[in-house]
């Protein structure tokens, strides 16, 4: 993974200066609240129900074990034990103290870490595959790419103070796991006919009060293109994005009322201007970053352990569950991509404690050359573990509740913390997420449904990505009370869509038995090997509304 | 209200700034005009010999300040509300065009802002009396190590 040089640490470090002097005027009396909001929203710290919360940037979803040590560390000296992967694989610490958070970034620093634009209105972390480097199909390896948007973003002086926030997605394969389709821009390596790698280029997606699917603006963008065409894109918002209304201000706003043709013509006409300047990437600038992320020295000896797990998969049923749906093919024989689950039973989703933190890292360090990733389904991954170790794995996993044989069933749910956490919430989530837990506990009845996305967000803001989801849940108020808005038929994936609403809010009591009934109808309709998604998009909403809505006699 | 030059605090400034009333009350001296009075008296303002400044924010016509370049020696950038960013890629651009003159930042502007602002090819700041401190200058330097291209340095760090 990158490895920062002299340069890129004194920035961390300077940063953490830089915010600790912004803290203590701010406590002084001296930056009004209003304006020391933007900058501690510039560093990751919002202030919610209870307490601030700390979004600590995790670049593209990679870490590593002394990395994930210190948020261990940082969980446990400054927090209540534990910490929350979000959807942007960045991690979140809901209790910290205001005063404490310099020191929290003085720690993130010694590891390589920090906050910088987590939050506000500014380049957000960029986000990728999490199997990204590992598959066979990949046109490139998308985290160099990363990388280098990870630099150019950070700190940016010009787009500080964009309109709203600005998130973008990288992916190398066919596949698209970083819903990079609802991103603000979305950035697909691709092949020409010429066999040259570049880039198609999605603009204006993204989720919230206005969900929409990003457009392409460029079908194949030269690589070293690449930062000179994000200035334009981001020059040209930055210029023209509303500013009268912040529900109004994202770019998806913009390109939908300019019309994708003219929005082009108007980054074109930027890019014109920048185009062969600069910021144009030179080649061993790019060679020079992917050399950081060449591939691990993979042992040649892995495929010898092949035998021993086909005899332990054999014999133990538990382990077969969970390998058939915890792991995942990867492009070098002998090793699998393993899934850690973070949807453990009655747990808020996407939750790790310092314990199991410090697990991870030490699995990571002793099996997979001590890397580790998050994913934008809250979960974790270490990507290069040997046929032979994976037994020995998922018993410490298991003992340590991080290897629910659940991942993409319908409790590998992507929830946002909602009324318990969030200052913005218009109803709890978590409870909600324990009931379908308790209702749908049957291992059996989970794997025969099989591959299903359920998002649930408390609110409109879409944190959860509910309208990206098979079945889909918003929390919405009614009087006081707790209400919930089902969609179904969303996709985050290579064939995205958004979820359509299938009728009025159910009452809190009866969220589970609702998607029970919408799983009948799919187990009745479906055809061999159908998934969800394809049934619902083959005979659409009515045979659902139908059931869920159904006089009771 | 202090003023910073080139990180300076500068006692006195040169310009004037005048309203479509006050305009004609200065024939020589060196003016700073609203946006709006610049459009309205384009024709006589550019013909004249005097200093001339135009005051713009991002709710008018950039467009027209970047056709006026060779007359102007100031261009004042005014920011309603600190979350305004589009002043920002107004300076940007400004320098890309070449201008030389002074960038001057005026409106919601304070120590937090100053090194992006100076890094996108702002010059010049005025700062209000209660957001100005002896401390207000040593934020240039805060951060010294940047890694994209902007006005002040139009390489990136990949190129130095
Ligand atoms: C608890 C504190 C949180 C607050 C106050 C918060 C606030 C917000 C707000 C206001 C938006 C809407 C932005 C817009 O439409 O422009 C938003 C969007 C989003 N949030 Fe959060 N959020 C929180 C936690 C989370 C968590 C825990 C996750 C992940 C599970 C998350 C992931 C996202 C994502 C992915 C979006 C983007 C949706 C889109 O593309 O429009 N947030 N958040
Ligand atoms: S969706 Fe709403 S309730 Fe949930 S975290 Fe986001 S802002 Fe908070």
């Amino acid at each position: 993974m990158y490895q920062y040089n002299e340069q890129d640490q004194n920035l961390v470090n300077q940063r953490v200066e830089q915010y600790r002097d912004q803290t203590r005027r701010f406590l002084a009396g001296e930056i009004p609240d209003d304006e020391f909001r933007g900058l501690r929203l510039m560093n990751g710290l919002y202030i919610q129900r209870f307490a601030p919360m700390l979004r600590v940037a995790v670049p593209y979803g990679l870490m590593n074990s002394v990395q994930v040590r210190k948020l261990a560390h940082i969980a446990r000296t400054y927090d209540k034990n534990y910490a929350h992967f979000t959807t942007r694989t960045n991690l979140q610490f809901n209790w910290p103290k205001l005063e404490e958070v310099p020191d929290i970034l003085a720690e993130l620093a010694e590891v390589q870490m920090h906050a910088i634009q987590t939050s506000g209105n500014c380049l957000r972390n960029t986000t990728t595959d999490h199997f990204a480097g590992i598959l066979k199909d990949e046109v490139e390896d998308s985290r160099p790419w990363c990388e280098i948007i990870r630099q150019w973003t950070t700190l940016h002086p010009e787009f500080a103070y964009l309109p709203r926030k600005f998130k973008i997605a990288v992916t190398g394969s066919s596949e698209d796991r970083a819903a990079s389709q609802v991103h603000d821009i979305g950035l697909h390596l691709v092949k020409n006919d010429a066999g040259e790698v570049g880039f198609e280029v999605l603009v204006g997606g993204g989720l919230g009060r206005t969900p929409m699917i990003g457009k392409v603006i460029h079908k194949f963008l030269p690589k070293h293109d690449l930062l000179t065409y994000l200035e334009a894109i981001l020059r040209v918002y930055n210029l023209n994005g509303r500013r009268d209304n912040k529900y109004k201000a994202r770019i998806k706003i913009l390109v939908d009322a300019l019309g994708i043709d003219k929005f082009r013509e108007l980054v074109d006409a930027e890019w014109a201007e920048i185009r062969g300047g600069e910021m144009h990437l030179t080649d061993s600038e790019i060679e020079r970053i992917k050399g950081f992320f060449a591939p691990h020295p993979y042992s040649t000896d892995a495929v010898n352990g092949v035998a021993a797990l086909e005899s332990k998969l054999a014999e133990d049923a538990d382990f077969a569950a969970w390998y058939e749906r915890n792991t995942r093919e990867h492009k070098v024989d002998g090793y699998r991509a393993v899934i850690v689950s973070l949807k453990p039973y009655l747990k808020a989703p996407g939750d790790i404690t310092d314990v199991q933190l410090d697990v991870v890292a030490d699995l990571a360090d002793k099996y997979n050359f001590g890397e580790i990733r998050s994913t934008h389904d809250q979960n974790l991954v270490l990507a290069h573990v040997q046929a032979g170790d994976l037994f020995a794995l998922w018993q410490v996993m298991a003992e340590h509740n991080l290897a629910r044989p659940n991942i993409g069933t319908l409790t590998d749910m992507i929830v946002c913390p909602g009324f318990d956490f969030c200052s913005l919430a218009n109803a709890h989530t978590l409870n909600v997420a324990d009931q379908i837990n308790q209702k749908f506990d049957d291992l059996d009845y989970l794997h025969d449904i099989g591959d299903i996305k359920l998002n649930m967000s408390g609110c409109i803001n879409a944190c959860a990505h509910h309208h990206v989801a098979h079945i889909g849940i918003l929390g919405v108020d009614r009087k006081g009370e707790d209400f919930y808005q089902i969609t179904l038929g969303g996709s985050s994936r290579e064939d995205a869509s958004l979820g359509k609403v299938i009728g009025k809010a159910v009452p809190q009591a009866d969220v589970a038995d609702t998607i029970e009934k919408v799983l009948q109808v799919y187990v009745e309709q479906r055809e061999e090997e159908e998934r969800f998604i394809d049934t619902v998009r083959r005979i659409g909403l009515t045979p659902f509304k139908e059931r869920v809505y159904a006089p009771v006699n | 209200m202090p003023l910073l030059i080139n990180q300076n605090v500068v006692a006195d400034d040169k310009w004037l700034r005048v309203d479509a009333d006050t305009l004609a009350q200065h024939p020589e001296a060196a003016v700073i005009v609203p946006f709006d009075v610049f459009a309205a008296e384009q024709e006589t303002l550019l013909a004249g010999e005097r200093p001339l400044a135009v005051q713009i924010n991002g709710d008018q016509d950039f467009d027209l300040v970047l056709a006026n370049l060779e007359r102007l020696s100031l261009v004042v950038i005014e920011f309603p509300a600190f979350t305004d960013g589009r002043g920002f890629s107004f300076a940007r651009i400004l320098r890309r065009k070449g201008f030389t003159g002074e960038i001057r930042a005026t409106g919601d502007v304070s120590h937090d802002r100053l090194e992006y602002m100076t890094r996108c090819g702002f010059d010049a700041f005025e700062i209000s009396d209660e957001r100005f401190s002896d401390e207000t200058c040593s934020v240039f330097g805060e951060i010294t190590v940047h890694y994209q291209g902007s006005a002040d340095d139009e390489r990136p760090i990949f190129r130095r």
